[in-house]
This record gives structure tokens, sequence and C-alpha cells, in this order.
């Protein structure tokens, strides 16, 4: 048996709240909202409605109910005049593309039915880039925003491309011989294609140049390997290579600078070979990769760099390498020295990595992968990564020659620097000097709408384009979809003024001929959406004089005073360019659970200190006290969320938040914290952050709920106890009954299912599961999801069929602290209690994916009066929902709470304004799928039209069904493998093996539903 | 249909003949006009019209214009002519984009003047009104069943009053106490109860009967339902008498979940050549070239059209509650169009033949065979040899009357 852990989903549990205890014995937190018609009393007295007038009123509405039943809506078919030959109506289209938005890449397939693009999932086929983040997963929904511009504007009014196009062409021609410049200030570019149009626009214009700018800075790290290695390039990992990873707080699992880390990372761990990578992170914020660390040390920003020195030195002395001259002290020498043997023991087979803005941190911790020789095996620089080139000094420099005057154009693709720039008000100021303007946004954006020309960029589902992510791996997207409005890809719009005749698609497919393909056919490049050629090694020498370095490192830990404050961008909304992407604004945040809002995180010991308090409220929800952050001029106030595993001392605001004039779900959303994202340094010291009146209002999934003492929902173990004994903290539970002990499975009150059809089950391996939550988006965007809006998500009315628990655990017990402390008496008892908060200091992580369980002897069938939900034979808990006639009981009868009702119409409503309540928005729906209505039950129904339709398939081509051709949604987006689908009755299949597995078990499983959802035991390597 | 033809030709070569015979004039009087219309549509229909320019020229009056020696070389080998130099041969084949005539050199002369003489002859064009009036005839045959039954029982009872007015009149006659009908049936009534009730709960069942089949079973249900669509389209023609295949138009309905109303570029894979229909003559058949932009004159698509989509009037109509897949009853399920869509080969106008109700879906599927044949089902089957122990295999015992598979 694991040690003796206790759990908590959120503080109040933690703290046993009032509030939350009440709550826990209802089904809804919320009772239904009768005040708002019968609470005004005023109101009702004043009503003359008498009961005949009642009378009056059924008898009319009953008639009027009954003559417009009578009348059939004619409805039309409208089939295409000339059909395209390969569309068949009703029949999806995949095609593959690649996605960039400038932040990050993905190879991707694209679904279009009838020629929509409605769905997105990662080319499983492409050696690089398949896995999605939420924010890819959702961005087939940014297609059909409506605030997208319809046509290119000039000083805000609406213009024709000719006109505008002749204009800015005239005023380019005339700079041409000025020696002002012209400049393109884009975010990275990875097209190679672009890369050789901007090279010939610029053999063209002599005063043109290109500046690249990363609204969340990697400099520090490209000018470290351009210290150590002479070259100004981001290296690739290799996650899964490496047996250990110590992290000082680089977020890698989820934005950091690469999403095929994670893969990499899950691909490391395996915990029933035993085959497991340990994953050490020193980090102040909890992140997303914190979380998922086997050691996690809440450390502040400013000693991490004394800590990589310490790292350093310990693994200098081992491998009889001169140390740094620098001495450390830090309660942490332990866990450091155990990080560093673990590390040294895996030389050659180990990765250090770090996320500081800090050049020379990132140069010691070169100097530590170059000490433990990792480049070459785990690190790559000869495949470098293209993803991050944003240049802050020419930024600086460009914001400079605009105030100076310097700059006679700006034309502007895929940044926002109104928004992103912590002295935006210099580059407005700028802006106002430069005599022409252009911006290639979609959007009339914060810096667009600054702009006197907007020339509408095609979103990426309607543009040609080409990608180098890594070096020798090239990718092609393609439309697929006519451009919706009347738009151009900046790229043609080049062209024209380049005078080419061609269009860009002509001139990628020459380039690639050219310069990519070799002898390799175009067509099958395109088919696949990937092309790969070999990548030649070349030696690099480490180089560069640490010492210096580790002084600055110490001065800099020395120095650092007052609160510090990291920045994080959060698994939703990231840097804030799918602001506007209601999916993503309402999917919570894996850590806090919030929705629909960004906030200061703070230590619990802090909040403590200076009065800040999430209070429950008696409707469930959670308030927060707000702050005002300041620094060097920029202020803000933002409410407080109390995060467990905060380091004391530091708080975290995300990036993306309090967007302007980006559209109905982002405005007004948050804060932006770019303001105080200053010299793009990702932490700030001496910040002030001051108690001021009033609360805010979170929005929360899980906090409304407790576990009831039930701490078997999370079953986990160390590596070593596993491997010692596979069925550690999973021992098959028994129950006492009069004939004696009784394997569960034996005191059963149902009668077995027959399972001769298929038998669908869905395996869950917490082990792997990070949290990405791209699983949650797939989900909404497959069964078309509605979204619900901040007000009812506090309400705990939110929809997602798929929720992603997040339990924090502690093996601090009463019974620990107490011996730990050592203390006896009075005064014992209360530093006992000083000990005890400590779960909260240094909690584990684990999350865990629950949808509809299916239980084979399901509560909710037995309870619904009117048969609307029902067992199938292969194993799925059914729904109709027309036959439902909301009465609930199955949602109160549900032990895993996972039955979502309709209290409300949530399409063509405009109290809930969002993609369903627009023509355009509703263009992602899914046709497979019923959009469901008010007063109706709704749940996971383990995607049971992408199953029909694999069978079907299956039938059509007369064939039997293969392992992997049923997917759900969920899994299907899962690119951990995490979550494993099959027929359990495949002896062969991947499930079967896996469910056979001795880390098995179901959720709650003492309540004896069966269910046809198993979950994998966490295992730690630790 | 045949019969009628032969004898329209047969009374049109009848007044042919008495004309020739009157007038004596034509050398043509002892061909064929039959033949000639045989040979005429074999071969020269698909490119001619008598009235009107198609690929070639319009052939009416074409014996008055030409020598009837010209016109048999011409129609051997017009090529040859052309070679030759002929004039009359040269201009004709350039006025029309110098597509060259197919050559017939296996006619002999009799069977190239019997097609003469068919030109000469064209037949007599029914108007289209004719058979209109005839499927009007047959609703309202239809539709008189009822009202058969209530003159039936309007009969009865007109008889029975008078039987009972002349009963009185007799009886007042001879001083007898006069009963009116209803109060002998009052009296009769009370002196038996029994019936009293029985004709109560029967009324009372016959009023939930009427009002449970009036509302509830009707519901929303558009059995019958028949719109006026925008193109008189008859399946009846296509399907039914030219024999069609179901999926030449309707081919997703193999693939797809929807059958798929053909796009217009299907019918113009006939209909370019096909101009004028047996019913409707050209307006139905022009609302195509409408759509697709079709000159029909120049034959030739309008550059830079708009193009026009139409707008069927969608007959079956499923709610969006539940989800239908053609493909899977028309590919793996082997089920005929005709088993839920009825005769439709025989429809002039389609009408939603089945009442697609749950109900009317669930009786399939408890009736309807798996076809265990199918390779899905090979591991299965074993299992199911023992299950069933060969009971028939129905979609409902392999789960088919499950909410979730056509609830979702």
């Amino acid at each position: 048996m694991a040690k003796e852990k206790i759990y908590f989903q959120s503080m109040h549990e933690l703290e046993n709240n009032s509030i939350l205890k009440e709550h826990a014995e209802k089904e809804f937190v919320n009772e239904v909202s009768t005040n708002e018609f019968l609470g005004n009393e005023e109101n009702l007295e004043g009503n003359s409605t008498s009961r005949r007038d009642f009378l009056k009123f059924l008898g009319f509405s009953t008639a009027a109910a009954t003559i417009a039943a009578c009348e059939t809506p004619v409805q039309h078919a409208i089939p295409y005049v000339v059909k395209p030959e390969e569309v068949i109506p009703g029949i999806a289209n995949w095609y593959a593309s690649a996605y960039f938005d400038g932040h990050e890449y993905a190879s991707v397939l694209v679904k279009t039915r009838e020629g929509r693009p409605i769905n997105i999932k990662g080319n499983t086929d492409a050696p690089y880039g398949s896995g999605l983040s939420p924010r890819i997963q959702g961005s087939v929904l940014s297609l059909y925003d409506s605030k997208r511009l319809t046509a290119p504007m000039k000083d805000g009014a609406a213009t024709d491309w000719n006109s505008a196009m002749a204009d800015v062409k005239t005023k380019l021609d005339q700079f041409a011989g000025s020696n002002e410049k012209v400049v393109f200030m884009t975010s990275t570019l990875i097209s190679p294609s672009s890369k050789v149009l901007i090279e010939e626009f610029k053999a063209k214009y002599s005063n043109f140049e290109h500046v690249t700018y990363d609204a969340v800075s990697h400099s520090a790290m490209l000018e470290a390997n351009a210290l150590s290695f002479g070259k100004r390039v981001m290296p690739t990992y290799r996650f899964d290579k490496a047996d250990v990873i110590v992290s000082l707080a680089a977020d890698f699992l989820q934005d950091w600078t690469e999403l095929d880390h994670r893969k990499q990372f899950a691909k490391g761990r395996n915990a029933d070979t035993g085959m497991m990578s340990r994953h050490y992170q020193f980090e102040s914020n909890m992140s997303l990769t914190g979380s998922n660390a086997d050691f996690r040390h809440p450390v502040k920003a400013s000693q991490q760099g004394m800590i990589a020195v310490a790292i350093y030195n310990a693994i200098a002395k081992k491998a009889g390498q001169p140390t740094l001259t620098v001495n450390l002290d830090s309660k942490l020498n332990a866990q450091i020295e155990k990080a560093a043997n673990d590390l040294w023991k895996a030389k050659g087979k180990s990765l250090v990595v770090a996320g500081s803005s800090n050049v020379a941190l990132q140069l010691v911790v070169n100097g530590i992968n170059e000490l433990l020789s990792n480049y070459g095996s785990t690190i790559s620089i000869s495949t470098a990564s293209h993803l991050k080139q944003g240049d802050d000094a020419a930024v600086n420099a460009l914001i400079k020659d605009m105030k100076g005057g310097k700059v006679a154009a700006i034309m502007m693709h895929q940044v926002n620097p109104m928004y992103t720039l912590a002295n935006s008000a210099d580059f407005a100021a700028g802006l106002k000097k430069v005599k022409l303007s252009v911006s290639f946004s979609g959007k009339a954006d914060e810096t667009a709408s600054e702009c006197q020309y907007i020339l509408p960029n095609n979103h990426f589902f309607e543009s040609w384009n080409d990608a180098m992510p890594i070096d020798g791996f090239y990718s092609l997207a393609q439309p697929t979809i006519a451009p919706l409005f009347d738009t151009k890809q900046w790229q043609d719009v080049f062209l024209a003024w380049m005078g080419s005749e061609m269009d860009f698609y002509s001139y990628i497919k020459n380039n690639w001929k050219a310069n990519v393909l070799g002898l390799a056919s175009w067509s099958s490049a395109l088919h696949d959406g990937f092309f790969s050629s070999a990548v030649e090694a070349t030696e690099m020498t480490f180089n560069a004089d640490l010492n210096k370095y580790a002084q600055e490192l110490k001065k800099e830990a020395s120095s650092a005073k007052g609160t510090e404050l990291t920045f994080y961008t959060k698994s939703g909304i990231g840097i804030g360019t799918h602001a506007n992407n209601p999916w993503l604004q309402e999917l919570p945040d894996p850590i806090s659970r919030t929705t629909w809002d960004n906030y200061l995180t703070m230590s619990v010991a802090d909040a403590k200190a200076n009065g800040f308090a999430n209070p429950m409220q008696s409707n469930g929800g959670v308030n927060g006290n707000l702050a005002k952050l300041s620094l060097n001029g920029a202020e803000v106030i933002v409410p407080v969320l109390i995060q467990p595993g905060q380091k004391a001392g530091t708080v975290g605001l995300a990036f993306g938040y309090g967007r302007m004039n980006e559209g109905k779900a982002a405005d007004n959303v948050g804060v932006n914290a770019f303001p105080f994202y200053q010299n793009f340094s990702n932490t700030q010291y001496n910040v002030s952050v001051e108690l001021v009146d009033g609360e805010h209002e979170f929005a929360m999934t899980q906090v409304a709920s407790t576990m009831m003492g039930r701490d078997k929902i999370v079953r986990e173990s160390t590596l070593e106890e596993f491997i010692a004994n596979p069925k550690v903290s999973n021992a098959p539970m028994t129950l006492a009954t009069h004939k004696g002990i009784q394997p569960l499975s034996k005191v059963t009150l149902w009668e077995n299912h027959e399972r001769d059809v298929h038998f669908w089950n869905l395996s869950i391996d917490l082990t792997k599961c990070t949290g990405c939550s791209a699983c949650v988006v797939a989900c909404h965007a497959e069964n078309n999801v509605p979204v619900v809006g901040k007000e009812e998500v506090r309400k705990s009315r939110d929809m997602h069929w798929l929720r992603i628990d997040r339990y924090y655990s502690s093996d601090t017990t009463k019974e620990n602290a107490t011996a730990d402390a050592g203390y006896e008496g009075v005064g014992g008892a209360m530093d006992m209690f000083l000990e005890m908060e400590i779960p909260s200091e240094t909690p584990e992580v684990v999350f865990q994916p629950v949808m509809c369980q299916h239980c084979n002897n399901a509560p909710c069938e037995t309870v619904c009066p009117v048969a609307a939900t029902s067992h199938s034979m292969e194993g799925l808990n059914h729904m109709a929902y027309n036959r439902c006639i909301g009465t609930r009981y199955c949602a109160n009868n549900c032990p895993y709470k996972v039955r979502r009702f309709n209290w409300f119409q949530y399409s063509d409503n405009n109290k809930f304004d969002f993609n369903m309540n627009d023509d355009l928005g509703k263009m992602v729906l899914n046709p497979d799928v019923v959009v469901r209505s008010r007063g109706v039950m709704e749940k996971c129904t383990m995607c049971v039209h992408m199953l029909q339709r694999a069978k079907l398939d299956a039938k059509k081509e007369g064939r039997q069904l293969k392992d992997g051709d049923a997917l759900t949604a969920c899994a299907a987006a899962c690119d951990t493998g995490a979550m494993v689908f099959g027929d359990a009755l495949d002896k062969d299949s991947n499930l079967s093996k896996v469910k056979e597995g001795p880390r098995s078990y179901f959720l709650l499983e003492e309540v004896g539903t069966n269910p046809s959802v198993v979950y994998q035991t966490k295992v730690r390597n630790k | 249909m045949t019969n009628l033809k032969s004898l329209r030709l047969f009374f049109v070569s009848l007044l042919f003949t008495g004309l020739t015979l009157v007038l004596g004039t034509s050398e043509l009087k002892a061909q064929d006009v039959a033949n000639g219309a045989d040979l005429y549509k074999a071969n020269c229909a698909s490119c001619h019209k008598l009235d009107k320019k198609m690929v070639g020229p319009a052939l009416a009056g074409i014996t008055e214009r030409r020598e009837q020696e010209w016109l048999l070389s011409w129609i051997r080998n017009s090529q040859d002519l052309i070679k030759a130099g002929d004039e009359q041969a040269v201009a004709i084949f350039e006025e029309y984009n110098s597509i060259p005539m197919s050559a017939f050199m296996h006619f002999k002369d009799e069977q190239i003047l019997d097609i003469l003489a068919y030109i000469e002859n064209p037949p007599v064009v029914v108007k289209p009104g004719a058979e209109a009036g005839g499927v009007e005839e047959v609703v309202e045959a239809q539709g008189s069943s009822t009202s058969t039954l209530f003159i039936a029982i309007l009969i009865l009872l007109v008889s029975l009053y008078a039987v009972v007015k002349a009963k009185n009149a007799l009886k007042s006659a001879s001083d007898e106490e006069v009963v009116s009908l209803h109060v002998a049936l009052k009296r009769w009534l009370k002196a038996n109860p029994g019936v009293m009730i029985v004709l109560v709960v029967l009324v009372v069942i016959g009023g939930i009967k009427v009002t449970w089949a009036g509302v509830f079973d009707t519901v929303g249900m558009a059995q019958g339902y028949q719109p006026e669509q925008p193109i008189a389209f008859s399946h009846k023609i296509h399907a039914g008498e030219n024999g069609i295949d179901c999926n030449y138009c309707h081919s997703s309905a193999r693939h797809s979940k929807t059958s798929g109303i053909p796009s217009a570029n299907v019918c113009m894979n006939c209909h370019t050549y096909i101009n004028e229909g047996t019913q409707t003559g050209t307006t139905e058949i022009n609302k195509i070239y409408e759509a697709v932009g079709f000159d029909p004159e120049t034959r030739t698509y309008i550059e830079g059209y708009e193009k026009k989509p139409i707008k069927w009037i969608k007959i079956h109509n499923l709610p969006d509650l539940v989800y239908f897949n053609h493909s899977q009853h028309v590919n793996a399920g082997n089920q005929e169009c005709q088993t839920c869509h009825g005769a439709i080969e025989e429809m002039d106008v389609v009408e939603q033949h089945s009442p697609l109700t749950m109900g009317w879906c669930i009786d399939c599927h408890r009736e309807t065979e798996v076809d265990t044949d199918n390779p899905y089902y090979e591991h299965m089957n074993e299992n199911w040899a023992d299950k069933f122990n060969g009971e028939k295999i129905t979609v409902e015992k392999i789960g088919g009357t499950e909410c979730g598979k056509c609830h979702y």
C-alpha cells in the first residue's frame, strides 16, 4: 500500500468549508431560479390576471399550438447546379494541411462537410507536429468568427482591393528612392516560400526590412545558443530519449517551444515496462508541466539561476571539471543534489531545459547539457527548430526608428504590438510618425484599427502556405474552403505589388520543385501534407565563459527584491490569438479549473499575510479579492486566486486576456498582462500587490464538489512500489457478505449482459494524461456541445461532456505533521496545524478525465421514468434526447456527475450570444449530431455516431472491423496515448491488452456500476 | 402505348395514302412512312429535328429545298460530296460549324426514300392536355370510395325516414297513436338500458379513437405529401418508361446518408440532346437550361452565366432528432428503394409513400433479416450459431431497435 495521502480538489475542500459541505449533498448547487418570476411580490400583486384570464390564455395557447401544428413548413432541398466531383453530400472529405499562427505549429487533417471545414485533427502519418493543443483543435471555429473583416479598409472605412493595393503600391514606389525604411513586421515566419518571396521583394525595394517579433520572446535562448555555438538557433529536443529531465520553469508540456514535446514526454513514461523517465521541475507558478513532474520544487524565479549553477557545479565535480566560483546557500541543496545525481547517472540520456528569459541562465543550462554530453543525443543543434525567431533588439530598434521618423512605411502580419508590447504607447507614438501603415490582420484588432490600411489576410483554412518548423521537415497547407469574405492572402498581395502574374500557389510549387522536393512528387507531398528530407549532422562546439554568467546570476539572485511576478500562458487562450473563441474561453484552466478569466495566482501564505481570500458564496460560486498590481507605471486591478503550489513571495499572471475590440467572447474578459512584460522578461521583480476594495466573481468548475471521503477515486503509486508489486494501491475490492469476503463482481443484483457484437471500452491512463485539455475541445467540436457563458458556469451549469478533474494530494497528514514537527501539548498543536498548511504548498497533482462511464449496470437507466436512457448491446449507455422529459432523476442518481442538463436553449438565443447564435458560427456544427434543445439531459455518447460510421464503412466494404477504425473524438485528439479506445471483445486490440493490465481500475467500483471506461493508475517515478 | 402508337401511325398512313391518292402528285407514294419513322428515330433524331435546328439543320421541307439525287448522295456520304466541291454541300457544311455528318453507306435507296417520306409526312402532335385529363379522372375515382359510403348511408336514412313517415301517415289515417321517430327511439332506449350503455361506450371509445388517430397519429406525419415541384419532373417517364437506374441520378444513396438530389449537370447528361418532353414539351426542360445556363438554340453553355440552383421541395422530411443513413439500408442492408418509397417508377408526381414514423421503422427492423454473409459479421456468426440456433437473425436481434442507433 502506498503512503496514506490526503487528496483535495480545492482549497475549500482542504479547509472543510461549510458551504461546500452543504452543497455536496445536492445534485445541483443552485435551485431552479423561480425567484426570477415569483420573487418580485410587488409585481405579482400588481398583476390583474384572474382565474378566468388564465383559462382564456390556456385555451388560446392550446388552440394556437394546435393550429400552428397543422401546417407543416415546406422544406427545400437545393442541390448543386454543377456538383464538384470530389463532394458527395453527407460524406466528409479530409485534407492534409499545416497550421501555424506565428506561435504554434501542427501537421493537421481538416475535415470538411459539403465544403465546410468543421473539424481538425493531427496528421498522425507525419513524423512531426501531429499533436494538437486545445487552441489548434478549436481554431476551426475562428474561421467562422463574425468579427472577421469582410473587405479591405482604408482609414476605418471599407474600400476595394484594386484601389487599396494601388494606393499602397504608389506610396511604396515613392519611398523606394528615399533613405527612409519600409518595414515588414511579422511574427516568426516558418514558410520557406514566403521567405524567398520576402527576399525577392527586398531585392526590388532596397529600403525594405523584415523584422521578426514574437509576442512572447524566446530571444534569450537564441542569444545563448549564439554565444555557446555561434549559431542563433533554437535546438530540437528529444524528451522521449531522456531518462532524467530537469526543467527550470520551462512549461514544455504546454506551449514552451514545440507542441511535440508533450508527445515525446509521454512516450518516455511507460510504467508497465518500467521504462519511465524521471522529471524534476523547479518553478514558481504551478504550471501544467510542474503538475506532471515527479518532483516539483516551488522556487522563486530569481533563485533559478543559482539552482542552475548548483546543478552545474555538482555535475562538474563528478565529471572532474572546474566548478563555477559561486557559492550557494539554499534549503534546496538536498533536492538539487538528488537531481544532479540522477542527471549524472543518466549522462547522455538526460535533459536540462529552462524557460527563463535570462541569457546567463540559458548559457549555464547549455553548459550543464554539454557536461552531460546531451548534445547529439537528446538535444540537436544541427536539426534546428524554427518556431521561435523573434528578435527583441530589432523590435526595440524599430520602435526607436519609428519615433525618430526614420520609417516611412510599416506593414504588419500576424503581430499585434499595440496589445502585446509592454511599451505599446511608444509604438503608438511611432506609428503616428509613419507615413504609411498597413496591417494584414484578418480582424480590426488593437493594432490594425490604428493602421491606415487593413488588407485582411485569408484565414489559414482559406490559404496556400508551406512550413518548415524544424530542419528536414516540410509541410504544405492547402485551402479547404474558398475565402468566405473579400480577403486575400498577403503573399498574393506582395506578388501583385512585385508585378508578378503568379499566384502564391504556383509560387510555392515552383519553389518546392526547385529547392525542396528534388525528384519527389509534388502531388504526393500535397496529398500527404508533408515532405521529409535528411539533415546532415554538423559538429558544434560549446564555447562560453560560464564564470562570468554565474556571477551575473548570483547578482540577480541577491538583488531581486519584493514580490516576483512570473507570466504564463493558459492551455485555452495562449497568447490571445484565439481569444474570441468561446470554446477556449470556456475551457477550464487545467490547474485552477477557472473559465473565462485570468487572475493573479498567489500562494496560501501570501494570501493569508496580506488579507486575500477566495470566499465561497452561498450559491456555490467562488469570489476573489481584488489586488492593485503595479510596476514601473503599469497598473491594473486584478482578482486574486489562491493557488496551491505557488511559491510564497511570487505571483503569476496569464497572457492573452483583456482584449479590446476582438469580438464578443474576448472583449473585457480578464486583464492584459503584457504591459507588465517589460523588457521581454518573463519575470518581473519588486512588483507591488495591494489589496483594494471589491470582489471578483470567478466561474470555476469542480469547486462545488467534494470527494465525500472517497479516496480511491485516484489511485497512485511510485514506480518502485509498482515494480515490486504491480497491484500496489490497486488491490481488487472485496465486500463482506454473509457468505464471507467476496470479490466485488460476485455481489450484484444485476444480470450480466451478453456481449457478442462489440463491446466498446475506453481506457484512460492517469500516468500519461498531462491534463492538456485538447480532448475537451475536440469533444466540443465533434458533438456540438454548447457554450453556456461565465454566469452559467458559475452556477455549475457547464455543459462539458468531458471534464478533466484535477486532484491535489499531499502526504502530509495530521499524524505526519505531528511526528515531523515533534511537538506535543498545546503549543505543539499550534505548530502541528502550521505544518498542516504545507499540503497546499507543495501538492502533487493528478489529472483525471471523466466522461460518462457507460456503466453496464447503470444507475441512471433504472430511474428514468420514460426510458429515455437505456443500455445497448455494445456496452454504451444511450440517451434519446427527444424522449427525455427533463426530470433529472438520472443526473441525481449518477455517481460520476457526468450528466448535463440543458437549462436553456443555447442556440438562437440572444442571452447566449456565442457561436450558435449567429449564422456564421453555426457553420461549424457537426451535421451528424443533433443540437439539443432546452429541458433535456445530455451526456457523452462515446461518439456513437463515429462508431456507427466505422461499422457501416466496414459493412459496405465487406470486411471485419479493424482495431483503430472506431475512435472517439477524445481518443483521437489524445496525442500522448493516455486514451485508448477499442473493442474489448477483440482480444488482439490495443484496448484489450491495456484493460487486462495490472493498473486497471474502475472509478468508484465499490458502487458496482461496472463501467465501460477503465482507468490506469498513476505511477510516479520517485 | 405501343398499340396506340401503331394505331396512330396506321391512321396517319391511311390519311397520307388517302391524300396521295386524291392529289396523285407525290413521287413518294410507294414509300413506307412507318419504316421511315423507325429509321429516322434510330439514325437521324440525335442530330436533327423536323422543325428546329439541332446539330444539323431542321429537316421539314427538305425534299422541296433539295434535289432527290443530291439528298441520296449527301446522306450516303456527305464528305465525298464536299470533297468533290459541290457548292451546296460545302455551304451547308460550313454553316453548321464544319461538323461532318455521319455516312450511311449501307442505306439502300428505298430506305432513304422511306425516311424522306416520313419527313414529308410528320406525325400528328398530340396535345399534352389530353393526357392530363386522364390523371384527374383517376384522382376522382379514388376520392369516390368514401363518398359512395356516405351516399349509401344517406339514402338509407332518407328511406328510413320515408318509411316511418309513411307508417305514421297510415297510423294517423287509422286513428292510431302517432309516435314521432325520436320519441319512439327514446322509448325503445328506455326499455333497453343495456343498449344505451353500449351506445355510450361506443361513442366514447369512438371519440377517443378518432381523436387519437386524428391528433396524435398524424401530428408531424405527412404520408401522401405530394407537393408541386418547381420542375414537373416525372419519375414515371424516367425511371419507369425509360428504365433509368435510380442510382444514376441518386448516386450518393450507395455511399452516403443522403440519397442526393441530382445536380443539374446530371440532367444535362441526357438533356443536352433531349430538348423536348413527351408530356410538357420544352417548358420543363428549359428550366434545367435556365439553371445551368445552356442555350438550346446554339447548343452551347453561356459563358459567365450566373447559375440558378433549383429549389426542389423536400418530400421526405425526417426530424433532426433522428439519424437516417441511405447507404446503411441500400448498400449494407440490400434494401430496394421501393421498400420505403413505394412504386416510384409509376409516379408522375412523387408522394411520400410511407408514414416515416418510428413505429414504421421499428416494425421493419423487427422483420428484416441481417445479411450475415457480409464478412463484417464473420466472428459474430460463430456466437450466433449457438445463440439463435437457426432462428431468423433480424436487425432487432443485433441491437437494431436500440435508441442510440438512430438518436444521437
